[in-house]
């Protein structure tokens, strides 16, 4: 294509446009802007979005499928098959987890308990999370001083617990919990490991939305089953998978709910979170922008396009000379018309160019605005040059075809 | 001598019907190569008309033509369009050069539309303009330069693809008298290297430079004089 014929075409739209500099750059504008719109809105959504999904997944949100007995079998009259049926229990846990190795990354267990917890320094009426499985990994808990449960600990229910930050500071402000004893109820454990605190705020100023966190006081799920209010079907209150892809956990999520159904003696008695609604929350998170932003940037454009064709209207009569003396000196309608087109599609190359660099300090300034940070997509450029490419060949067509079909006389003639 | 045009009852009818015009009525016209021809006649005469279907800007409603021996009835807008490239070197009054395209682009752009690559087209003009005598304004815009300087500048880029016939309308229209006459003493001097040459103008004086004078009048030819001893 990059005949040399169209190296000269290319060669003359750009003589053409710089010594027509005025009348090109007002032509550039509509291309300019509307790039920079799309671009930068592209850019601004994509960015909101990503901050989005990355807060979604440190609230532990978005990679976790949680499986939870549904509410008719904890409170109320439970019917004789659900009095009999055994309940969300540790072997659903594992056989779900086994259900897809390798999608699943991790997997939990949950059930709580509530006791009076006592310390040297403390003595309060807390809840305890027994835990099981990865529930520190799933649940992003790092231990700060001493050590996480053994296997061992979890698989024998093992008299320890672990101090969230601020139930560390609560039962043992000096600092020295671990290797102390507390009393859960009347049980002693020993303090095996403190957390690291957690922390998130939306905004700087804002509260820490994680300070429930640093609250807990975990015990292995095995200890609050066989010691505290357990039964000897291992029932539990939660069962989390930890699955990174989206697409695999719908699917899974299925598979996993015709498991439990089978386990559960066809019981819908669980509870399953509705993947579907998180997929479209995600995907429909910032498509309500994106189009906004390329609206506008399709209407920038198609406002660009008529500025254009407006600009080429009003310069016709310099330009119907030209075209006249090109036409008397040998130029055919097919060589004016493809003249115009690479004019047009030049300066529509460039003001995408400049359109980007637009685009880009846009979004850079609407991010450190909002104090986000920014993330730009090749794709957007992608679309922006596509749609801009697009409306700049759609609208030099007319121009084009007119000045290509013009007689040489009259053109010539034209005054 | 072969003929660069061959005309044979060129008719050309404006408008329709109700309010035709006819602009030519009929014209026979023979030209051979190496002629100096002034085409004249009063404004009307039909001599504008006549000159643009000799340099194929326009076709005839009727009758046949033929320029250095091709026969342009029936050829397609692109045919033409190379024709003029080709065998035709326009000269205008109002010089008709791109204002915002250096002189050289002006002369190179015939050969740009012939197909001739940039470094040849660049020797070639520069070699046009060093003929018509103004070598040293090559890079500069036509708007600084004067009305005489401009013609030879058209002049250059009329000659740029050699073509069989110099096609000048009113050449020295909006010229003063002095430039006038230096820009026909061009013309001159290009006819005596060889070219065939029309001027198209109302001015007898102009007119009687010519070895062959064809007059025109209400579209007919009136009168048909060549004088083997010009000025």
């Amino acid at each position: 294509m990059l005949s040399g014929a169209f190296r000269e075409r290319l060669a003359g739209a750009w003589v053409e446009i710089r010594e027509n500099l005025g009348r090109s750059r007002l032509q550039t504008l509509g291309v300019v802007l509307g790039v920079a719109s799309v671009l930068g809105g592209f850019s601004i959504s994509d960015s909101q979005r990503r901050r989005s999904d990355e807060r979604w997944v440190k609230l532990g949100g978005m990679d976790r499928l949680n499986v939870q007995p549904s509410e008719a079998i904890r409170d109320g009259q439970p019917t004789a098959l659900q009095t009999a049926n055994l309940g969300l229990r540790a072997e659903d846990a594992d056989e779900g987890g086994s259900l897809d190795a390798k999608a699943v990354s991790g997997v939990s267990q949950q059930k709580m308990a509530r006791a009076r917890v006592r310390s040297p320094y403390a003595d309060q009426d807390r809840q305890l999370t027994g835990i099981g499985g990865d529930y520190m990994a799933l649940n992003g808990y790092t231990v700060e001083k001493g050590r996480e449960f053994s296997a061992e600990d979890l698989e024998n229910g093992r008299p320890v617990a672990l101090l969230g930050a601020e139930a560390a500071a609560t039962f043992f402000p000096t600092g020295d919990a671990v290797g102390q004893t507390i009393r859960l109820g009347e049980i002693p454990v020993v303090v095996v490991g403190t957390l690291a605190e957690k922390v998130f705020r939306w905004r700087d100023n804002q509260g820490n939305q994680f300070a429930w966190r640093n609250r807990i006081v975990a015990v292995p799920a095995t200890l609050v089953a066989r010691r505290m209010q357990g039964d000897r079907w291992q029932r539990v209150d939660r069962v989390a998978f930890r699955i990174r892809d989206l697409d695999v956990m719908k699917t899974f999520s299925e598979g996993l709910g015709a498991l439990l159904k089978g386990n559960h003696r066809q019981q819908e008695d669980f509870r399953i979170d509705d993947i579907g609604a998180r997929v479209r929350k995600r995907r429909s998170q910032g498509d309500v922008y994106n189009m906004i932003f390329m609206l506008s940037g399709v209407l920038s454009l198609i406002g660009g396009g008529m500025v254009n064709v407006n600009i080429q209207m009003a310069t016709l009569k310099e330009r119907v000379r030209e075209v006249g003396v090109k036409m008397a000196i040998g130029a055919s309608g097919r060589e004016v018309f493809k003249e115009f087109m690479t004019e047009a599609l030049l300066l529509t190359g460039l003001g995408a160019l400049a359109g980007f660099a637009a685009g880009v300090a846009f979004s850079k300034i609407i991010t450190s605005f909002l104090e986000i940070p920014l993330f730009m997509q090749p794709a957007s450029f992608l679309w922006a040059f596509l749609l801009a490419a697009a409306f700049g060949f759609a609208f030099a067509l007319y121009p084009a075809w007119k000045a290509s079909r013009l007689s040489p006389m009259e053109a010539l003639r034209y005054e | 001598m072969s003929s660069i045009i061959e005309a044979r009852g060129l008719t050309k009818v404006f408008g329709s019907n109700g309010t035709a015009v006819h602009a030519l009525c009929g014209i026979d016209l023979t030209v051979s190569a190496g002629e100096f021809v002034a085409l004249v006649g009063p404004s009307g005469s039909g001599k504008s008309t006549l000159m643009a279907i000799i340099g194929c800007l326009d076709s005839p409603t009727k009758g046949s033509y033929a320029i250095d021996g091709t026969n342009v009835e029936g050829l397609s807008e692109a045919a033409l369009a190379r024709i003029r490239n080709e065998k035709v070197g326009f000269v205008f009054q109002n010089y008709n050069l791109l204002p915002k395209a250096s002189i050289a682009r002006n002369v190179e752009l015939p050969l740009l539309y012939a197909g001739v690559g940039r470094k040849e087209r660049r020797r070639r003009a520069l070699e046009l303009l060093e003929r018509v005598g103004i070598p040293e304004k090559a890079n500069v815009l036509p708007g600084v330069l004067s009305g005489g300087q401009c013609q030879r500048v058209a002049i250059a880029r009329a000659l740029a693809n050699t073509p069989a016939l110099l096609l000048a309308d009113e050449p020295t229209g909006a010229l003063d008298s002095k430039t006038g006459e230096e820009v026909l003493a061009l013309f001159k001097e290009l006819h005596r290297q060889g070219n065939s040459v029309m001027l198209v103008t109302h001015d007898a004086h102009i007119a009687s430079l010519a070895e062959r004078r064809v007059e025109l009048r209400d579209g007919l030819i009136v009168s048909d004089v060549s004088e083997k001893r010009a000025a």
